[in-house]
């Protein structure tokens, strides 16, 4: 990533001594460059071009965005999103209120994606061999007579790979290549997804379905290694329904068995620390102790440890209150025995058919094989001829026991459809640059089954292809139109005069109504549960050795991201590492291997090794290392390359999420580890950051908004001018998981730049909105919480008194202004703040921006130079619009603004409005009684209100220290 | 300092030559074209926009289509290339003025732009500086108008009306506004 270290103070060489420079050149050279500096300052006003359109489109209205709806697939399943366009130039994802995998909320990858688009590494032109080629050529190797020559008439020698795909347009297309090709052999992959969820399926349920739930009718959840909230295709749908859940009372109960905390633990309220065979041996437990007795009295005591049967006996408990009103779910990458024993215990507990239920998946299937890396890497074996892989990076993301990029390059004729020419363009003869999902005519389903289309944004940047129309080319129908395949099909199932009605009002809201998949409610083969309860054999003693945990990135994915700037420098929610990947381990493992963070550790597992520095979690589970996937990429992709190391070294395709018997070494090295917030604890300030209960048993003091003493009669708000609003926002604690979403958003909405792994390590990041985490108890088994922290917009603001140059100044609706033209950079806004949220410009980190990144850019927000601080504003830009638009429709209260973060939020968490419209939400929050400001004590009187977690109400032990 | 206050630093009254000698003196004088007509955007956007080269075309088609003078027009049409005018009056980037919300409260064209009708090369008559904008911004009454002339040029408020600012003012919900978020975010 040589981009962003090139961002150093001064040239090199110039902090040496002068050898040849005598004094007299020194002082002409420096005269000099003072009379050019001279110069420039007087130079007029640059003369600039505007140009108008040619004929402009009837919908446009220069100045005005646009706002379309398309969807974004990630493993197959989509989300709905409303995605913003300034003239022709797609610039913010919103999530689509009328979608239900988003709800209107939107997450990292999604917002994020907009800059992929415009990631100026990206592949521009189709290659075969080593020469640049064209797209009809393209496809013409593609076209039956060229290929048939070389497949065999039945393709027998012709392997497809796709990424998992529920697109029914994909399904048509693959359906003629079929025909054309019977023998052709048909593989999906995607490096995090385990089909171990459907073949339990299979097995208990008597069918391949995927299991949905409805967490707002749920008052107790058990989640063994499941992080619901915030990663897997459902997840925002899960959010919400979680967050309205949450706000009514009793509150739902959470528990949590895993091994490294994530994001959705934090909201837990009571979580344990286990490895892999742990949770196997838990999840069996619990089983035991659900079912009657005598069920699985045959099969033994599955061995608990202390706090293992306490939590059992916890869970078994609540589960026990709330029969029929529970959840019980198993995360993507447990075994099968896992998701076995989860889909019996909601059967055995009553909530299929009211929280839980099942429906087919709404990925395509070709055979049981069609998900299995190493049957894909075994059929390349067999009389592979040529393969298309289509956007999938398998010589990266595939366990390295299979030896992906040996078999793939064994192909004759390989053809590699990606975005960029990462490690799989490498192995193939072709490589063909992918359209974005922005610049792509397509449809996808969501993990309901409801449909929704793919519409692009803007025409390809560069010559590159979609899948459907490589498959098109494949199928034998030459250059496809996918615009046309689609409207046709759509006619096929749209009969009548109301087809284009029903196709505009499809592509308008993003969604086709009522085509979610149908509900079924099987009942569980008992035998076959047992059968898994009975595979995990009552072990006495954990395995030897240390167990190894693969666990995604919550950033990069499984390492498609990887290229993206805002996704590395997004710090990880519990890490808040940037910029690297790393092993988790236990204070406990750190102790007795003397590991600390920041030491490079050799972990060996079998034959395979691996150097990565080691990051010291408290919370993890004893005994087992997590690696984190996703990073250690060696394409071409030069911001990604050479970024953490390769997880994906010690996988293997047996099981690829988990290993045992590993052995952990200290090498010697060290590995400066840019981590945004290296203290965990409040160091005992709980009471004034969180807002929870003093140690000392007083009542809560923060409770009614306290005054402070002051000699000044508090300024009455002004009704002049802008002050017929007092904007306020409230943030939930109960709510927030610090998956990170409004991070992305606000950095997306508000033109904030990426400054790079050595920018972070010095403390220089640039984002308004930041994620403080805190850890509370003992090392072993903390309590998480996480605090989004944003300029506070305080009444009193500390920053605002020591501006020399009124650069910084409260405006009438009680905005703390940030104006960047009046700043000289002297900081001291910035020492004088309390929470620390400001930022300062210390490059200008948006000169070096390509062409094509620069497009990604809100024209609403100015672009802010070098040696100036910034913050956040309140989305000022939004409050100004909506009382522009207001008055221009003569309406009487200035219409309701979001905050990108707000609008971004998947609980719900953040709520943003006047505090003078009495019936707003926010004035309601405000005075809750959980309502409270961070520092309070400083009297700064912040418009930024807090409600501190209501299952906190037992004070913290010991302040926090352990 | 002296440099940047001089109206020649700030780019005042100097004409702009413009690759198509469009003479507003015509268009916006004996035509009587209203502003608006190419300058759409002015009332419900931001910018006050540009005229496409078709809407050139639309009208010009029967009249001097063939002429010298609307050469780049035809090549533009012809090439599928947008004509390169030059900006006449700009903002520094940091600025962000909305024509829309100025227009509905009555602030006219001429206001801000002078007499165009009277201008063979427009030219930028007012200094653009931040003082001329939050005068008007501190006291915006005597700057308005009827909505109805708004793109009039030469409007004079009717004789004994020393109380219309006031009145406008009240009518069209105006007010001073000074916060440095009105314009700078």
């Amino acid at each position: 990533m040589p981009k962003y270290d090139r961002w150093l103070e001064f040239p090199e060489g110039v902090a040496s001594e002068p050898d040849a420079l005598s004094r007299r050149d020194f002082v002409s050279l420096v005269g000099a460059s003072i009379a050019l500096a001279g110069l420039t300052g007087c130079v007029r006003k640059p003369d600039r071009e505007i140009l108008s359109y040619i004929d402009t489109p009837p919908e446009v209205v220069p100045g005005q965005p646009l706002h379309y709806a398309t969807s974004m697939t990630i493993d197959g399943y989509a989300t709905g999103l409303i995605v913003e366009s300034h003239e022709g130039r797609p610039t913010k994802i919103e999530g689509n209120p009328d979608h239900p995998a988003s709800l209107g909320a939107s997450g990292i990858l999604e917002q994020a994606s907009v800059l992929q688009l415009y990631d100026p590494h990206r592949a521009k032109a189709p290659r075969a061999g080593r020469t640049t080629t064209t797209l009809d050529a393209v496809r013409a190797a593609l076209a039956p007579p060229a290929l048939t020559r070389r497949v065999g008439a039945r393709g027998a020698g012709l392997r497809l790979l796709l990424e998992p795909t529920s697109s029914p347009l994909i399904a048509s297309l693959l359906n003629e290549v079929r025909t054309r090709y019977p023998d052709a052999a048909i593989f999906y992959l995607a490096a995090l997804e385990s089909p171990s969820s459907i073949i339990a399926a299979r097995s208990t349920l008597g069918a391949p379905l995927a299991p949905q739930y409805d967490f707002s009718q749920a008052d107790a959840i058990v989640s063994l290694d499941a992080d619901f909230l915030t990663s897997g295709p459902f997840h925002l749908r899960h959010a919400a329904d979680f967050g309205a859940r949450r706000r009514r009372s009793p509150a739902a109960q959470l528990y949590m068995a895993e091994t490294a905390p994530s994001p959705t633990s934090t909201l837990a309220d009571r979580r344990i620390a286990l490895s892999p065979s742990g949770i196997a041996r838990i999840a069996a437990a619990l089983l035991d102790a659900v079912q009657s007795p005598n069920a699985t009295a045959s099969l033994g005591e599955v061995p608990l440890s202390e706090p293992e049967r306490a939590w059992v006996a916890a869970v078994e408990r609540t589960l026990g209150v709330h029969r029929g009103r529970s959840i019980v779910l198993a995360g993507p990458r447990q075994p099968q025995e896992v998701h076995a024993i989860a889909y019996a215990l909601n059967d055995a507990l009553g909530n299929v058919g009211h929280t839980t239920w099942y429906s087919p998946p709404a990925v395509l299937d070709a055979g049981e094989q069609s998900h299995d890396p190493a049957a894909f890497a075994a059929s390349l074996e067999q009389g592979a001829d040529t393969l298309l892989i289509c956007d999938v990076n398998v010589c990266y993301a595939a366990p390295a026991d299979l030896d992906m990029a040996r078999h793939v390059s064994a192909v004759p004729n390989g053809m590699y459809l990606g975005a960029y020419e990462d490690e799989t363009a490498r192995t193939t003869a072709w490589h063909v640059p992918a359209s974005h999902y922005l610049e792509s005519w397509g449809d996808a389903r969501a993990y309901d089954g409801t449909l929704s289309l793919v519409q692009p944004l803007i025409a390809p940047l560069y010559q590159s292809l979609s899948v459907a129309e490589l498959l098109g080319a494949l199928a034998g129908l030459g250059t496809v139109n996918v615009h046309d395949l689609l409207t046709k099909e759509w006619g096929h199932q749209h009969a009548g005069a109301d087809a284009a009605t029903a196709w505009n009002d499809a592509l308008r809201r993003g969604v086709v109504t009522d085509s979610s998949s149908q509900r079924s409610t099987p009942a569980v083969n008992r035998p076959a549960a047992l059968d898994a309860r009975r595979s995990i054999a009552p072990q006495t003693a954990a395995p030897n050795g240390i167990e190894v945990v693969f666990a995604p990135s919550h950033g990069v994915h499984d390492g498609r991201f990887a290229n993206n700037p805002w996704l590395q420098e997004l710090p990880d929610p519990i890490t808040k590492l940037t910029w690297d990947n790393a092993a988790l381990v236990a204070p406990a493992l750190a102790a007795t291997h003397d590991i600390q963070t920041g030491r490079v550790v050799r972990l060996a597992v079998g034959p395979a090794s691996l150097d990565i520095p080691a990051l010291v979690v408290p919370g993890h589970a004893a005994d087992v290392v997590t690696l984190i996937m996703g990073y250690g990429r060696d394409g071409a992709e030069s911001t990604a390359r050479g970024v953490g190391v390769d997880a994906n070294r010690l996988r293997t395709g047996r099981a690829p999420f988990a290993a045992s018997g590993a052995r952990l070494v200290r090498t010697g090295d060290h590995h400066a580890l840019a981590i945004t917030q290296s203290h965990w604890t409040t160091e005992g300030r709980a009471p004034s950051i969180l807002g929870q209960a003093p140690a000392n048993g007083e009542t809560h003091a923060t409770t009614k908004r306290r005054r402070p003493l002051t000699l000044y009669e508090p300024k009455a708000p002004s009704s002049t001018g802008f002050g017929a609003d007092q904007w306020a926002m409230t943030i939930d604690l109960d709510l927030c998981t610090g998956c990170s979403a409004c991070v992305v958003a606000c950095q997306a909405e508000n033109n904030i730049p990426v400054v790079g792994k050595q920018g972070v390590l010095e403390s220089r990041e640039m984002h308004w909105l930041r994620i403080d985490r805190y850890v509370d108890g003992n090392e072993s088994a903390p309590r998480f919480e996480t605090q989004p922290m944003l300029c506070q917009h305080c009444e009193k603001a500390p920053c605002e008194y020591v501006c020399p140059v009124n650069a910084t100044v409260h405006s009438d609706d009680g905005l703390n202004e940030m104006v960047y033209n009046r700043c000289v950079g002297t900081r001291f806004c910035s020492n004088n703040c309390p929470y620390k949220v400001r930022r300062f410009n210390w490059f200008d980190y948006n000169d070096e921006l390509a062409e094509t990144e620069r497009m990604a850019k809100n024209p609403s927000v100015t672009v802010r130079e070098r040696g100036v601080m910034e913050k956040c504003t309140f989305c000022v830009q939004r409050i100004r619009r909506a009382q522009i638009d207001s008055e221009l429709a003569h309406e009487p209260h200035v219409r309701s603004v979001m905050t990108a973060c707000q609008q971004s939020c998947p609980t719900r968490a953040i709520v943003f409005g006047s505090l003078t419209q009495p019936e707003s939400e926010v004035v309601r929050l405000t005075n809750d009684s959980r309502a409270f400001s961070a520092l309070e004590e400083l009297g700064t009187v912040p418009r930024v209100r807090y409600l501190r977690r209501s299952s906190d109400s037992s004070p913290a032990t010991d302040g926090g220290r352990s | 300092m002296l440099w940047v206050r001089t109206s020649w630093a700030r780019g005042e009254s100097s004409p702009v030559v413009q690759p198509i000698a469009f003479d507003h003196r015509l268009h916006a004088g004996p035509f009587r074209i209203d502003c608006r007509y190419c300058h759409s955007g002015a009332d419900r956007s931001e910018w006050a926009g540009l005229p496409s080269t078709q809407q050139c075309v639309s009208c010009h088609t029967p009249l001097w289509m063939s002429s010298s003078m609307l050469a780049p027009v035809r090549s533009s049409v012809q090439t599928r290339r947008p004509i390169h005018w030059r900006r006449v009056t700009q903002l520094p980037d940091f600025v962000y003025f909305d024509h829309a919300i100025h227009v509905n409260k009555g602030v006219g064209c001429e206001t801000c732009h002078g007499r165009v009708d009277q201008m063979a090369q427009v030219r930028q008559v007012a200094p653009l500086t931040m003082t001329w904008c939050v005068e008007c911004h501190r006291n915006p009454t005597p700057n308005l108008r009827p909505v109805e002339a708004v793109t009039a040029m030469g409007w004079a408020p009717p004789a004994r009306s020393d109380s219309l600012g006031a009145e406008l003012a009240a009518r069209y919900h105006v007010r001073p506004l000074v916060n440095c978020s009105t314009c700078h975010r």
